[in-house]
This record gives structure tokens, sequence and C-alpha cells, in this order.
């Protein structure tokens, strides 16, 4: 089965709602899950460890404790998409130098917003680790990560910068999503608890039933 | 005569404070850039050409049908489903589970693999799944009352009567239209850069209008099932008269707010439209002459207009004595030079209820096709880059640019029940949005972010303790809750159409404000409320069938004048 890359979208999105994440951070998770869906790599999966994780965690724990290099968490462990959010957010900082971003979890969610700051700034961001890294000149990503690194859900330490766009083949777009049930009806699980359990007050009133829809 | 789009118009466009009220926005009327207009002129301007290759339907009615829509360099084909069903499972309501017909747009000709595959799926609709051949996913069920009405008249060698099609105006009416990457079909942006899919739900347009066709064979096929050879084929003049139905409810509300820039792009569109026709010096004879026109004829459309919802009925008890006033003043007044048309809408406003304002305001852009068919190209939203937030605004300009666009929210007391008495939730039953009372339904902890009034007073609030040289990622970083409205806030900076300027959670909302203005945007007309939250429509009433598009005035929402009722 594939998805189509808004549905990924929403659905990731209701997914972080449901796990405690403020509507806009919830935003930012569903949009990073479509972006990294479309380039292939398995950013579900990856939001489903973190949803886990950090069920209801308080973001001020797991966000960054401040906007100047290094970033690092309160309770130790960066969550990747306030990472992320805040990367891009602050965008223009890169321009006064490189940002270490300590210790983050999942960090694949981490990329999508390296993209969208590369887009916004309009040159060439990188995303750099020990042995690999991720480029991004806003229209396309490029992945050298041979030890497989960047798809770990264990946290590492990475560092952003201004840099130059990757060489060879960038990641190609597939415009649709291949994630696997399991995962997908994770997705589900969590999203389930963004819906209100229906009571018979709310059939009635709800969708404004009670007049006959037959002519 | 072609505008330069650049140029800003010297009457200005009107204020988002005047246009993005709820009240006038459910006053919106079709018009030309409505988006089943911009499908039919594109199909006859580019002489689409169209086939049925497949009607394989019993004389029970069981069966399917493909319908080709052969544009210059594509086909796309309707994949219609027909079914047998019994009586009391047959419900408008989002939570059925079978229906007359079923349907789905295909891109391209369907193989008899795809139509095996289609069988399985889309007759059950939202528990099925369709891949990115699919465009959309649609079902419909009949107007038991006019179906049995025309097949057995039709059976019986008779013509129906047109009182009994005018009084319901449809033979099926669809109960959703799925499109855009739902249940696994493509992504909007999978085909958005097609030319016949630039401007916004032409796929859905296009399927409901090919099912419009499929209806009127199909009832033409049962009539000759039971009749024989007695049966008569049905006067292509009445044909016309019969559109599709449509049964929308709250799950289209919420839209407008979920796509602030594509909202945006569709209001400063038409307001673009009408500013450069109230910018218009002098009008011609024949210009004039065709607003008098239809001016007349939605005069008509006004009467054959029906409801029985208490809020309609006043609307139009408004609506036909001010149109009848506003034909009377545009019969006599000097609508030929010294911007006539700016003078009309000025007189309008102080003339005219808002929906007769309305009805006008998209009246004076019908003699213009060429100055204002352009903007449709403009009315998708194709940007990505406003979903970023600009995390080095300063919070003083953030403050300001609050209090500009949502300070009518700082003067209600969101503490107040009628100002929050409402929430918008989504229901478990059926994933679908619903509208709940806050304060006595267990809902408040599955509120959707849909009250920017509400959430804009609540960032203002918290922004009060903030310096305003300090940068919104800070604030963010310990505000997360406010990231939402602060994307909001920075989105209508760009696109000042884009925020409704009203209460969306107040214990008076009428969310058909909200319905109606999405189904005028549509191309629809005659709406008829239900309830306060659910609407029933007719597209393409009038409208021409495949065959008819080379031989049809492209003003065809407007009844003829000979349809007036005696």
């Amino acid at each position: 089965m594939t998805q189509s890359l808004n549905e990924i979208e929403a659905l990731a999105k209701k997914a972080a709602r449901g796990a405690g994440k403020a509507w806009g951070m919830a935003e930012e998770a569903g949009k990073a899950t479509r972006v990294l869906s479309d380039l292939g790599l398995n950013g579900a999966a990856a939001l489903v460890d973190l949803l886990g994780r950090n069920d209801g965690a308080d973001h001020g724990a797991i966000a960054p404790q401040g906007t100047a290099s290094p970033w690092s968490s309160a309770s130790g462990t960066l969550c990747p998409v306030a990472a992320g959010a805040l990367l891009s957010d602050c965008a223009g900082q890169l321009e006064g130098g490189a940002i270490e971003i300590q210790d983050v979890s999942h960090p694949v969610l981490l990329a999508p917003f390296v993209a969208m700051a590369a887009g916004h700034l309009g040159r060439p961001i990188m995303l750099s680790w020990v042995g690999g890294k991720v480029a991004a000149d806003g229209a396309a990503v490029w992945l050298d990560d041979p030890n497989q690194r960047l798809s770990s859900f264990e946290p590492m330490t990475l560092t952003c910068a201004l840099g130059q766009a990757g060489q060879g083949a960038p990641l190609a777009a597939m415009g649709r999503g291949r994630i696997d049930g399991a995962t997908w009806d994770a997705l589900n699980r969590f999203a389930g608890r963004t819906y209100a359990p229906a009571t018979e007050l709310s059939r009635q009133l709800g969708a404004g039933a009670g007049n006959s829809d037959n002519d | 005569m072609t505008p330069d789009p650049h140029v800003t118009p010297p009457v200005a466009l009107r204020d988002p404070r005047i246009v993005m009220r709820l009240e006038r926005l459910g006053s919106f009327h079709q018009s030309r850039l409505s988006f089943m207009r911009i499908l039919t002129r594109r199909m006859t301007r580019e002489h689409w050409q169209f086939s049925r290759p497949v009607f394989q339907i019993d004389d029970h009615g069981v069966g399917h049908a493909v319908y080709c829509a052969h544009t210059p360099h594509r086909t796309y084909s309707l994949v219609a489903f027909a079914h047998d069903l019994p009586a009391e499972k047959r419900s408008d309501r989002v939570i059925a589970e079978a229906w007359d017909s079923t349907f789905t747009l295909f891109d391209g000709v369907p193989t008899a693999d795809d139509i095996d595959r289609l069988r399985r799926n889309i007759p059950v609709q939202e528990a099925g799944r369709v891949t990115q051949a699919e465009l959309s996913v649609s079902r419909a069920n009949r107007s038991v009352r006019l179906w049995e009405h025309v097949v057995s008249r039709l059976a019986a060698g008779q013509q129906p009567d047109v009182a009994e099609i005018a009084k319901v105006g449809y033979l099926m009416r669809t109960t959703a239209v799925y499109g855009s990457g739902k249940l696994g079909a493509a992504d909007r942006e999978a085909i958005a850069n097609r030319p016949e899919f630039s401007a916004p739900f032409q796929v859905e347009m296009l399927s409901v209008f090919l099912t419009r066709t499929y209806v009127r064979d199909l009832a033409q096929h049962m009539a000759n099932a039971r009749g024989g050879e007695a049966a008569v084929t049905l006067d292509p003049a009445i044909a016309r008269r019969i559109g599709i139905g449509n049964s929308t409810g709250l799950g289209m509300a919420p839209f407008l707010i979920n796509h602030p820039v594509l909202f945006n792009n569709w209001i400063t569109a038409r307001e673009t439209a009408i500013a450069r026709v109230r910018s218009l010096p002098n009008a011609s004879g024949a210009e004039v002459a065709k607003f008098r026109d239809l001016l007349a004829r939605s005069v008509v459309s006004a009467d054959l207009w029906g409801s029985a919802h208490p809020i309609q009925v006043e609307k139009l008890d408004q609506l036909r004595p001010d149109l009848a006033k506003l034909r009377d003043h545009a019969d006599t007044a000097d609508l030929s030079s010294d911007t006539p048309w700016d003078r009309l809408m000025c007189w309008a406003e102080q003339q005219l209820g808002i929906d007769a304002q309305e009805c006008l305001a998209s009246l004076i852009l019908e003699p213009y096709g060429m100055l204002v068919d352009d903007l449709a190209d403009q009315m998708s939203d194709r940007s990505t880059d406003h979903f970023r937030i600009n995390g080095s605004q300063s919070l003083g300009e953030l403050k300001t640019h609050l209090q500009s666009v949502y300070g009518w929210a700082t003067q209600l007391d969101w503490a107040q029940k009628p100002h929050c008495a409402r929430a918008w939730y989504v229901s478990e039953e059926k994933l679908e949005p619903r509208l709940g009372e806050r304060f006595e339904e267990p809902i408040a902890d599955y509120e959707q972010p849909l009250a920017p009034g509400r959430d804009a007073a609540a960032l203002m609030a918290a922004l009060q303790d903030w310096p305003d040289d300090q940068p919104v990622a800070a604030f963010l970083l310990r505000e997360p809750l406010h990231r939402h409205m602060v994307r909001r806030a920075q989105i209508v900076a760009n696109a000042p159409y884009s925020e409704i300027r009203d209460n969306t959670i107040s214990a008076d909302l009428l969310p058909i404000d909200m319905l109606r203005c999405k189904l005028a945007f549509f191309g629809a007309i005659h709406f008829d409320p239900r309830s306060d939250r659910w609407v029933r429509i007719c597209l393409y009433g009038n409208a021409p069938y495949p065959e008819d598009l080379q031989s049809s005035p492209e003003e065809w929402p407007y009844p003829p004048l000979d349809a007036a009722l005696p």
C-alpha cells in the first residue's frame, strides 16, 4: 500500500497532537513526516517511536533551552521536531555561525527543517555528524550516510552550518509514501486520541442531524 | 483590453474588514470565477471531446459505466458503479455505508484490471483504498421522488413535469466528493501543473459534470427497461434543467479556516475582478445590455430559489425585493459613463441588503470576461513557503500586526459563555468535523484549532509581558501553544483575505455561512439550508451537457426569463 503525501501529513499531524504536542508543533511534525516520506526516508517510523518516548512530555523539557548554540535540552535528550522547528525559525542565525545540536534523538526528523531553512536563506546548508552529512539547497536534499546513523533513533550530536550543495544525485522525490502497516496503525492510534468519543447528544447536535435527508 | 495584473485598479479592493465578515461571506453568489464556470469555459474553448466506452448496467440498474473526457493532451474517465440500494439504507449523512451510485475519476482510460480493482474499493468509499491513478472518490443518492417521477413518465411514453423538476432540481445528489489525496488518491500537487487543473477543484467539478451525464443516461436506461417499446427519450430541454444535487455538511466549513492562503486567493481574485470593473470609466451598449439581461434573469433565479429554512426564507424575503429594486434602478440609471459600475456598487451599498450587494458584485463581472477571466489562474495555492514561521520578526512588529488584523477579537471577553459556547471537534465515530456545545458536552479536550479570533486574543495577552525587541523564535521556544496562531498571523500579513474577521465559536455562529461561501465559489446556486449546519444545493442546473458545450452561452447558471414560475 502506498499513501498520498497529503494523508501522511494529515495523519502525522494528528498523531503528534494526540501525543500531546501543541497544534503548531504538531503541524511541524506533520510537514516533516511528509517531506521525509516524499524523499523515501522513513520519517513515519521515527515519528512513531519519538511520540512513544516523549508521550505527553513537557515542551520545555525536550526543546532547546535557548536560541544560542549549542542547543541542548533540560531532559538530556533533544526532541528533533522541537529542535527542527527552532532551526527553521532561526535560519538566519546560521549566517552568524554554526549551530551545534546536542544529543538529539531520531535525527532524521531534523532533515526537513534543514531543507526549509536552506529554502529560506536561498543557499546550501549542511547538517553533519561523525561519519555523515545531509546537504540541502532549498530545491534538493543530498544524504551521505554510509553508516546509516541518521535513521537511528538514538541520540547523537550534529552540527548545522552554511555549506555546499551535495555531490552526486540528490534524494529523488517519490511523490508517494510507502509506510508499512504497523507504522500506519501506530500513527492512527496516536491520532485516535484527538477524536472525541461519540455521545448520543453529539450525534444529535454535532452534525446537524434531525432532518430527513431523503426527498 | 487585457489588463496588466500588476497595475492596481484606481478603485481599491474592498477592505478585508468588510469582506471577511461571516454575514457577507454567507451571502456570496456564483460568478465568472466560480470553479464550475472556469471548467466549462475551458472545456468549450479547448473543444474537449467526450465518449462513453462502457455502459454495462442491467435492467435492475446494477453494473458500471465509463465516461471519458478527452482534453487536447489527456483523457480522464469517470468510472461509475450503479447499485440497487434498499430504501432503508439511503442516507446522505457521511455515516452512510451504501449509496445508489459510486464514482471515481480515473487519470487516463481504465483497463479491465483497473475496473476490477476499483469495483472492490469504490463501492465501499471510505472503507476502500485507491491509488495515484485515481483523482477523486465520490458517491450519490437518488432523489427518490423525482427519480420515480422521471423514470415512470418516460417509461409510459410521457415527458416529466417541469414543475416537479423545478421543485427538486436533480435526479441524484452527491454526498461527498473526495479529492487531494484522500483515501490514497493522487495528491493535488501531483496534478496541479496540468493546465486543466490549475484552477481550484477542477477535478471535483469535472467529476460532477460527468456524473450529471451518467445520471441522465441511467434514468433513461431504467425507463427504457421498464417501458420497453412505449418509453420515450427525455426531451433535451427538460434534461438541461436537471442538475446534480449536493448535501454539504460541517466537513466543509473548517476547510476555509484550514486553508488560509487558498481562501485568500479565491477572495482576492474575486475582489480584484470587482475592482477592475468598478474602475472602468465607461461601459458599451452591449455590455450594459448583457448586464441588464442577466440581472433580469437573476430576478427569475431568486424567484425559483426555494427553501423552508427560516433563516433562508428571511434572506430571500429581502433579496427578492432588493433585486427588483436594483433592476428598476438599473433600467433607468446611466450605466454607460462616469465609472458606471462603481457608482452602481456605491448605490447598492446604500440601498440594498448584503445578499443583493454580493449578487450585484458578481453580476457586474459578467460582461467583462476579457478583463477578469485571467484571474482564474491565480486562485490556487502554489506556494509552499508560507508554512515556515519567520522567527526573526520582532515581537513589536508582530504585536502591531496582530492589533490591526485581530483588534476586533480583543473587544470580546472570551471567558463569557456566549463568545466561546461552541467547540469544533472530530468525532471518533466517523472522523468528521462536528460543532459541539462546549459547556454541555465533554469535547473541550478535543477541540480543533478553528477559532483564530480567540487564539489571537490569547496570543496578544501572552505577548504583553515580552519586550518588543525580542524575536518571535525566542517567544515560541517558551510558548509553543501559540505557534499555530503565530503562523496564521504571519500568513495574513501577506494574504489579507485569509482570515474570517468574526467569531467562529460563538453561540450564534451559523456554519452555513461558511458553507455557502465555499459553495458559491464552486458555482452553486439556490442554497437551501436544512439546519444551521448543513445545506442542499444544486450543481450544473441549466448547464450544457457534453454535446451542448459548443452551442451554449457561458452564462448558463442564469435561468432563461421564461423559466419564471407562473
